[in-house]
């Protein structure tokens, strides 16, 4: 029972610590931040502007900052291409953080143990 | 038998998960989490204010400046951009914590799974972190959908419903939409719908480029 109690420990541990896979977060990121622009194209262009509205007029400024894009099909495209690596980029930060923070708030622990181990020597 | 207690397979005696310790750990990533998205949210706020102003659409802020209806004192310009840093750190943290308050209901899980398959031999700094879809989707899901229909409600709180042409444009993809409580609500649901869907997908490509990438996923 010991035994078991202590494997549970071990798992919600693991479980609190487990680190992010950089890549793949990057790219599960970059795919869906890739096909939310394109289905937001392609619904667009399927069902058309409302009434006193042109066809993706405010989805378009986009294009402003990634150039080439337009609601077309083509610009959807190339729009996807463009919020794939953004995406990417973003995940790769953002699982590098994770990371990152989990690695510092270990080391402070290890420091803090070593430091009144040593103080109570 | 208490809600983090379970048999294993062949087992007669219950293992019990230590209560403490499972909240110590969801306690550290909530302030984790919380401590990078107010970072990277609060920067983001920062950059695209500063990007709007020098390299915006022809009119710099024309949109961006909507967003003072929701954060007071907002603007586009240089003492928005630190009124946006602010907001954006305070709500980016916010939104994190109960993010992972609702997504650490899979932890448990998490934990009889690793059990049940006899427990592995990994370092306990090693292993990768596996998404579980239907609680993303939960936690994402509800933050999502309840970030529509709070910011609608007050849009029509605020008697401003009417003027609200950019909001109502909402409905070319989330059919019933519109700037009401009942239009919110309707919103709101189907926006639920397709972020658990997206995060379902999100999970799956997540953890098969882990398991691809030779990370046990656990």
């Amino acid at each position: 029972m010991t035994s078991k109690t202590d494997s549970a420990d071990k798992a919600i541990l693991m479980a609190a610590f487990a680190k992010m896979d950089v890549v793949a977060l990057a790219v599960a990121v970059g795919s869906i931040w890739a096909l939310i622009l394109l289905l937001a194209t392609a619904i667009l262009l399927l069902k058309g502007a409302p009434e006193g509205h042109e066809i993706g007029g405010h989805l378009e400024l986009l294009g402003i900052y990634l150039p080439g894009y337009r609601v077309s099909w083509g610009g959807g495209l190339l729009g996807a291409v463009y919020f794939w690596f953004l995406g990417a980029i973003t995940g790769f930060i953002l699982a590098l953080l994770w990371n990152m923070t989990h690695y510092l708030y270990v080391i402070v622990i290890v420091v803090r143990s070593a430091w009144w181990r040593l103080m109570a020597e | 038998m208490s809600n983090n207690a379970f048999l294993e397979p062949g087992g007669d005696e219950p293992v019990q998960l230590n209560e403490k310790l499972l909240h110590a750990a969801v306690k550290l990533n909530t302030l984790l989490l919380a401590a990078v998205f107010g970072s990277v949210s609060g920067l983001a706020m920062f950059v695209l204010t500063y990007l709007s102003l020098y390299r915006g659409l022809p009119k710099p802020g024309q949109f961006l400046n909507l967003l003072g209806v929701f954060l007071p004192g907002y603007s586009v310009s240089h003492a928005g951009a630190w009124v946006g840093l602010f907001w954006g750190a305070l709500i980016g943290a916010l939104l994190a914590a109960m993010f992972y308050r609702i997504y650490a209901r899979s932890i448990a899980s998490q934990v009889q799974d690793y059990l049940r398959s006899g427990g592995s031999k990994d370092d306990l700094m090693g292993v990768t972190l596996r998404f579980d879809g239907n609680y993303l989707g939960l936690a994402l899901g509800t933050i999502i959908a309840g970030g529509l229909f709070i910011t609608t409600s007050w849009l029509v709180f605020r008697g401003t419903a009417e003027e609200s042409v950019n909001a109502v444009l909402l409905s070319q993809y989330l059919p019933g939409y519109t700037v009401s409580m009942p239009g919110a609500l309707i919103g709101a649901i189907e926006l639920f719908c397709v972020v658990y869907m997206l995060c379902q997908l999100f999970s799956w490509i997540y953890n098969s480029v882990a398991r691809f990438r030779g990370r046990k996923p656990r």
